[in-house]
């Protein structure tokens, strides 16, 4: 990182303050304390007491016999699964090439770079509210040009569950696929030339060199961005919510705007919490999976 | 020759094509938001792809707050402003604290820190919309805006921690001690030594907050409900309930509202870019 | 000693943070201010005739109003969440607390007896809004006023006049049979579509949000005789052959048209407002709405407001009769631990009174419609035979037969309209491909499970 490089590295060469490293002990343990006071005060007043709350809110059998009972919440279920399924995988696949196409150096694609990474740098909610009247099949932008040109009506984007599950699907990769092609990226620029170039003495080109050095280097890289990817999905409210409203039917909602919706709309939040720690049997693995290998301390996000 | 050189051709016109397509992929929906803002009231149904007479009638009442749904606008975007500094340094300031103490003080259990803060990250920030919203009444900030900014500054500073901690290991440690020896004691040290140095980070993580608080929706809507106390997203939401379909002036105060952190964005790039990725793939 | 040390800060600080934090909200904490919280209403004026109305009351009374609007979505959530955790306001009133919050909190004994309110005018409401505000307190075992009727709404059709000019047809061709009534406009798309237009002849939701395709679907089971139910003695008659025949027909009338295209695929996941959007886009020919927002929110369109938009009343059913109007009463009420239930109690007494109320209502340009026939007999805005629209209303609403809807009989009506089970229904039906009778059934399953929640004591 440019700025510190800069600086004197060593003025102090032999003579150590051991207080400093390691044990802390008098006044510097009292600093230490004071310190980190702010933040475990932020820590128990909004993370362990929502947590503990929301566990407690969500601990009754009777919500549980409820929601298990609800044919929409097994179709919630499905959703969610073919959401993080589809959605993240897709879009990270999609970002690791586009990332290869930016690494062109042509002018052109640095200022189109500069374009492709607006869906991220503008706020989701007029975006996604953009999208549901795009999609809309009476009087959307799409249906509209299908009528213009074929004098036919469009598909119901919204207005079946398979259509309406598709296109949030694509709303949420038109959202954050500019932000994990970034991504990828700087971890492309971050390979070294002279491995390419050392590939490429050995005979190796185009694809060759993406198997032999550019996905070896960045295997890493991808699986934690696809846990941590998954984890954040998984929470997605704002795509769902805007573009498909859960509708049509209720058969596209996901656990987290189920949850929303049983807690506010039905006026139970038991439920609703019931509804989102559902969650938690895949949430908890992948989170050990993604805090072991963050540990690790190989990729830094 | 001619074999590499026809693919070459076909290469860049493959490039031109993918061009094309993302280019065509990422602005149709934000055309489709111009389209929308730049009809009247009753154009907005017809089935125009193209605006047959583009004005700029409803920005003006954006700007005159004329429309009654946008009488509250500047208001409200005055509140989003306020959220989002406030959120910025409050987690500048606590993440900065943490960090130096687990960082340059080598506080007792820092990796237990380290790990709440990483828990934190990781827990999706809707999930625990039900029990904050009963919690943000019984701590008595019904529709006050602490109540989001105590929210957010909790799911942002678990990352200006880590990217502190990160940026952090750059700074020699030589710096500190040097300064110690001179006399100073820790708050000195963090104003006069630590902070300076984090001065990339802190624009990093200031952006990060700024714009994760100016976008955020579930807990502005659910947290704050009067029009004097809402933020612009949870105003654009209650457009949808209208019978009158203002869909024009919906648009028209998204584009507004979507400005700023445009602006900031591309100002910003450097730093951000450099915030989100920090290292990327190290070795 | 460090250790000790960490910990005793950090209790300390934990303490400091969460007592500060704790700390009860002033306004709960004062004895004399009246705190209100209210239904944003649709237009500006609306809510200014509410200020008006407090600011005459503060001025009469010598006590102060703490008077916040909230939009009437989240609303309800923020009353439900301060009945339970006990910090609630003194008055509160929500456009659809009828349906999401006045039966269960009266059943469950948290709102206040207001009996001596409504009894101040008692001979001037008409007989469905006392029925709807009598509510039934499962914890003292009685049927009470719980809520104050200010204002009702009852499903109005509205049609686009030139659309049906379009099409060759002249107003006076409408039918007034329901059957025909409906069918009628699949004529109408026929002609139209035949023309090259893109448009629907029926703008209904079928969706399973917000409360228009409940109203309309609960109309419609009236309409064919099964608006027993549920009875005022609150019990359900699921079993009934004739209630389970006429959720049949209703549900086969509503799904027909949309799986013969005659109703906009999107109606599935129409939320209130967008049968209001797709009207105003031309592309729905009629549409069914429960309050004139429809034409008022046009009125400065004079053309459209006086010529274009039709506002008709019910249909006579299918058995040839006039059908009952299923009316919804709007109620204000006044949570238990209200810190100042007399002074909120005196204010609803002023606001009912038979002037401010007409005055309040009459702000709103008659989008809803009063409780007492005497202000519609008093005031002739109401019924202003200049106006194409209210008085068509004001009708079907005061002069017609009416009933009250279902949940003020028992609680657990409220908890099918907010599952949508009717909603569901209509969807295994059009996209599931259930049979009518199938969906029907299983409708009244779920219908007798959440009534089980709610068991009426014998009376």
């Amino acid at each position: 990182m440019g700025g510190s490089s800069a600086l004197p590295a060593s003025a102090v060469p032999a003579r150590r303050v051991r207080a400093w490293r390691g044990g802390v002990q008098g006044a510097d343990a009292f600093w230490a304390a004071a310190f980190v006071l702010p933040y475990i005060a932020v820590f128990l007043a909004f993370v362990i007491y929502p947590v503990g709350y929301g566990i407690w809110l969500g601990s009754g059998a009777a919500s549980y016999r409820a929601l298990f009972s609800d044919p929409i919440y097994v179709r919630t279920v499905i959703n969610t699964l073919v959401y993080l399924a589809i959605g993240v995988n897709l879009k990270l696949f999609l970002a690791l090439l586009l990332s290869g196409f930016f690494m062109r150096p042509q002018r052109w694609v640095k200022a189109l770079l500069l374009v492709f990474i607006l869906p991220w740098a503008v706020p989701a909610i007029p975006t996604f509210i953009s999208i549901h009247w795009m999609l809309n099949g009476q009087w959307g932008l799409i249906n509209n040009l299908i009528w213009d040109l074929f004098q036919a009506d469009g598909p119901p984007w919204l207005d079946t569950p398979g259509l309406a599950m598709g296109s949030t699907i694509v709303a949420y990769i038109w959202k954050w696929l500019p932000f994990w092609t970034i991504i990828f990226l700087a971890g492309r620029m971050a390979i070294p030339k002279e491995l390419y170039e050392a590939a490429s003495v050995d005979g190796a080109t185009g694809l060759r060199s993406f198997t032999s050095v550019t996905f070896p280097l960045m295997a890493n890289l991808y699986t934690v961005c696809t846990l941590l990817s998954t984890i954040w999905t998984l929470g997605d409210f704002n795509t769902v919510h805007f573009v498909s409203g859960g509708g049509p039917a209720l058969q596209t909602h996901v656990l987290a705007t189920l949850g929303i919706r049983d807690a506010f709309e039905l006026g139970d939040p038991k439920l609703g919490m019931a509804a989102v720690i559902t969650a938690l049997p895949l949430l908890i693995p992948l989170v050990i999976l993604l805090m072991r290998r963050l540990s690790k301390g190989e990729v830094q996000l | 020759m001619t074999a590499s050189r026809l693919r070459r051709t076909l290469g860049s016109l493959g490039a031109g094509l993918v061009g094309l397509i993302i280019l065509i992929w990422t602005l149709a929906p934000l055309y489709n938001m111009v389209l929308v803002a730049v009809q009247t009231k009753d154009d907005v149904f017809s089935s125009n792809i193209w605006p047959p007479h583009p004005n700029f009638f409803s920005f003006a009442a954006v700007f005159q707050e004329s429309y009654w749904y946008l009488a509250n606008f500047w208001r409200q975007m005055g509140n989003s402003f306020f959220i989002g500094v406030a959120v910025a340094l409050l987690t500048l300031a606590i993440g900065a604290f943490t960090s130096f103490s687990i960082g340059r003080l080598r506080i007792r259990m820092g990796w237990l820190l380290t790990n709440a803060a990483l828990l934190t990250y990781v827990i999706p920030m809707s999930f625990l919309a039900i029990p904050f919203y009963r919690i943000m009444q019984s701590y008595g900030l019904v529709d006050s805006p602490w109540a989001v900014i105590a929210v957010e500054v909790t799911f942002a500073t678990p990352y200006a921690i880590f990217i502190f901690q990160q940026y952090g290991t750059s700074i020699p440690h030589e710096l500190d001690e040097a300064a110690r020896i001179d006399g100073a004691a820790p708050p000195q040290v963090f104003w006069h030594v630590y902070l300076p140095l984090m001065a990339p980070a802190l624009v990093a993580v200031g952006t990060y907050a700024l714009l994760l608080a100016w976008n955020e929706y579930l807990y502005a809507f659910l947290l704050l409900s009067s029009d004097q106390t809402i933020t612009v997203p949870v105003a654009l939401g209650k457009f949808l309930n209208s019978d009158e379909a203002p869909w024009n002036y919906l648009m028209a105060a998204s584009i507004v509202y979507a400005l700023p952190p445009l602006v900031i964005y591309y100002i910003f790039r450097r730093y951000m870019s450099a915030g989100l990725t920090m290292g990327g793939v190290k070795g | 000693m460090s250790s000790h040390r960490l910990r005793g800060l950090a209790a300390a600080v934990f303490v400091l943070c969460a007592g500060a934090l704790a700390s009860p909200s002033p306004a709960a904490a004062a004895g004399q201010t009246v705190t209100i919280w209210w239904n944003q209403g649709f237009y500006p004026a609306e809510d200014q005739a509410m200020k008006d109305v407090v600011a005459a009351w503060e001025k009469q009374s010598g006590d102060k109003v703490d008077l916040t609007f909230y939009n009437g979505s989240d609303l309800p959530a923020k009353i439900i969440s301060a009945i339970t955790t006990g910090e609630v306001p003194d008055l509160c009133y929500v456009d659809n607390g009828d349906f999401l919050l006045l039966p269960q909190n009266a059943w469950n004994d948290k709102i206040v007896d207001v009996s001596d309110v409504v009894n101040t005018q008692k001979s001037l409401y008409n007989q469905t809004a006392l029925t709807a505000a009598s509510l039934y307190d499962n914890v003292t075992h009685t049927r009470s006023f719980f809520g104050v009727p200010l204002k009702q709404q009852a499903l109005h059709y509205f049609v686009w006049r030139p659309m049906i000019e379009a099409a060759g047809y002249q107003v006076s061709d409408i039918p007034n049979q329901w059957e025909q009534y409906f069918d009628f406009f699949e004529a109408v798309q026929k002609k139209l579509r035949a023309k090259g237009q893109r448009v629907y002849g029926l703008g209904y939701s079928l969706a399973t949000k917000d409360s228009d395709s409940t109203y309309l679907f609960n109309q419609f089971l009236v309409a064919y005789g099964g608006g027993g139910i549920v009875t005022p003695d609150g019990k359900l008659h699921a079993d009934d052959p004739q209630v389970r025949q006429a959720a049949i027909k209703a549900l086969t009338k509503l799904t027909t048209p949309y799986k013969e295209g005659y109703v906009p695929p999107g109606a599935i996941n129409w939320g209130d407002p967008d049968n209001n959007n797709a009207f105003y886009a031309k592309q729905i020919v009629m549409t069914p709405n429960a309050t004139l927002s429809i034409p008022v929110a046009q009125m400065e369109k004079t053309d459209q407001y006086m010529h274009e938009i039709l506002t008709e009343a019910q249909p006579n059913g299918p058995d040839g009769k006039p059908v009952t109007s299923l009316v919804s009463i709007k109620l204000a009420f006044i949570p238990k631990g209200s810190h100042d239930a007399d002074g909120a109690k005196d204010f609803l007494k002023f606001l009912i009174q038979p002037k401010n109320l007409d005055t309040y209502l009459a702000a709103a340009r008659g989008r809803w419609l009063p409780v007492m026939p005497s202000i519609v007999k008093d005031d002739p805005f109401w019924t202003d035979p200049k106006d194409p629209h209210r008085p068509v209303a004001t009708k079907q609403e005061v002069d017609g037969p009416t009933m009250p809807w279902f949940q003020s009989f028992n609680p657990a009506y409220s908890d099918v309209n907010a599952e949508q089970i009717w909603g569901k229904a209509e969807a295994n039906v059009m996209t599931g491909g259930m049979a009518p009778e199938n969906a029907v059934d299983e409708a009244l399953t779920q219908i007798k499970a959440d009534f089980a929640k709610y068991p009426v004591p014998a009376q």
